[in-house]
C-alpha cells in the first residue's frame, strides 16, 4: 500500500532538518494555546483506510498553503525549510506516481478532517497561521512516520 | 548593488558521484586581486512556488575556490537551479545559471571498495563509508560447482562485518554493490574477491 509508495522517502532525514529549526520557529508562534494540526478530530482520529487520502491532503496543505504564506529571512532557517518543503513536493510526486496502482479515495472522515485543518488556519492571521502550522510540522512527520513507514530511513 | 562590471563565472557544470555533489565553474582572472564568488540555489519547489526566492549555500556564500561541495543543499530528489557570480570589492558580476537544473538521481554510483579477510574460520568483510544514505547487498558464496550465493544487506559503515564461518581448504567469494534508496538505484558490482581458508586472498 502507501508504504511502498513512500519507500524511497527520507522521512528520518526531514524530521532532523525540522529538529535544527523547530526551537526558533515555535518561539515565534504568539498564539501557544491554539492548534492547528492536532484537535481531536483531526489527525489522530484518522483510519488507515483514510491515511493516504490524509496524506496527500496535507502535503498540499503544507506545500500550497503553509511554505508560500511563511516569510523567512534567515539563511540557514530558509535551508531547511527548503529542504522540507522540496522533499514534501518529491512526495507528494511519489504519492501521485503510485496512485495509478493504488486506491487513494477520500471518504468524508478525511475530507472532514482536512476541512477542520483549514479552518483552523483561516481563522489566524495567515503569517502566525503559517509560523503555527511549521512548528506543528513534528506533528504531522510523526503522523506520517507512525501510518506509512515500516521503519523509518 | 555594485555596477555589474567584471565577468560572470562560465562553464559550470556539476560533478557528482557516490551523492556527493561538486559544483564547478572557470574562475574569474584579475591579476593581483583575490575573486570571491557567491553560490545559491533553488529547488524546485522554490522554482514552482516562489520564484524570487534563491538560497545562499551552505558553504560557499561567499568562497575563493571556483568550486562548491553543494552535498548538504541538494537534501530532495527534485531539480535544484544553481547560479554562481563574481565580486572584487564592490564590483559584481551578472550571475551565472548552471544550464540545467541538477538532480541528485543522476549522481554517478562507483562500486564500493571492499576489504575481505579472515579472522580464523571467519569470513569477514570491510566496507568504505559512504555515508548515511547508502546500504551494501553483499554477495558471497562458497567456489565449488553449483554454490549457492547468499546476499546480506549490510547498513553499518566501515566496521568489520561477519559474514560466513568457512570450512577448512574451502575457498570463498564475496562480491557488493551499494543502494541509495532516497535516488532508488544501485551501484554496478564490486569485482569479486576470494579467500580460501589457510590460503591467501585468490585474484580470481
Amino acid at each position: 500500500g502507501l508504504r511502498r509508495c513512500l519507500i524511497s522517502m527520507d522521512i528520518h532525514h526531514i524530521e532532523e532538518a525540522f529538529q535544527e529549526i523547530k526551537k526558533t520557529i515555535q518561539a515565534k508562534d504568539t498564539f501557544q494555546n491554539v492548534t492547528i494540526l492536532s484537535t481531536s478530530e483531526t489527525l489522530h482520529s484518522i483510519k488507515p483506510l483514510d491515511v493516504c487520502c490524509m496524506t496527500k491532503n496535507l502535503l498540499a496543505f503544507y506545500v500550497d498553503k503553509v511554505f508560500k504564506d511563511h516569510r523567512e529571512l534567515n539563511p540557514q532557517i530558509l535551508r531547511k525549510i527548503s529542504s522540507i518543503a522540496n522533499s514534501f513536493l518529491y512526495m507528494q510526486k511519489a504519492l501521485q506516481q503510485c496512485q495509478e496502482q493504488m486506491q487513494c479515495h477520500c471518504r468524508d472522515e478525511a475530507t472532514n478532517a482536512t476541512r477542520i485543518i483549514h479552518d483552523n488556519y483561516d481563522q489566524l492571521e495567515v503569517r502566525a497561521a503559517a509560523i503555527k502550522s511549521l512548528g506543528e510540522l513534528d506533528i504531522f512527520l510523526a503522523w506520517i512516520d507512525k501510518n506509512n513507514q515500516g521503519t523509518s530511513a | 548593488d555594485g555596477v555589474a562590471v567584471l565577468p560572470a563565472p562560465q562553464n559550470l557544470s556539476v560533478q557528482s558521484t557516490n551523492m556527493k555533489h561538486l559544483l564547478m565553474w572557470s574562475p574569474v582572472i584579475v591579476p593581483g586581486e583575490i575573486i570571491y564568488y557567491f553560490v545559491e540555489y533553488q529547488g524546485e519547489y522554490e522554482s514552482l512556488y516562489m520564484s524570487h526566492i534563491w538560497i545562499p549555500s551552505s558553504w560557499c556564500s561567499p568562497t575563493e575556490c571556483p568550486e562548491c561541495d553543494i552535498t548538504d543543499d541538494i537534501t530532495a530528489t527534485v531539480p535544484y537551479k544553481l547560479r554562481v557570480r563574481a565580486t572584487l570589492g564592490s564590483q559584481t558580476s551578472a550571475w551565472s545559471t548552471l544550464p540545467h537544473p541538477f538532480n541528485r538521481n543522476s549522481t554517478t554510483l562507483t562500486p564500493p571498495v571492499m576489504e575481505v579477510t579472515k579472522d580464523g574460520f571467519h569470513l569477514v568483510i570491510k566496507l568504505e563509508d559512504l555515508g548515511p544514505q547508502f546500504e551494501f547487498l553483499v554477495a558471497y558464496w562458497r567456489r565449488e560447482p553449483g554454490a549457492k550465493e547468499h546476499v546480506q544487506v549490510v547498513r553499518s559503515r566501515g566496521i568489520p562485518v561477519h559474514l560466513e564461518t568457512m570450512e577448512p581448504g574451502a575457498a570463498y567469494c564475496v562480491k557488493v554493490r551499494t543502494f541509495v534508496k532516497v535516488i532508488g538505484r544501485h551501484s554496478p558490482s564490486s569485482q569479486a574477491e576470494c579467500v580460501k581458508v589457510q590460503g591467501e586472498t585468490l585474484p580470481l
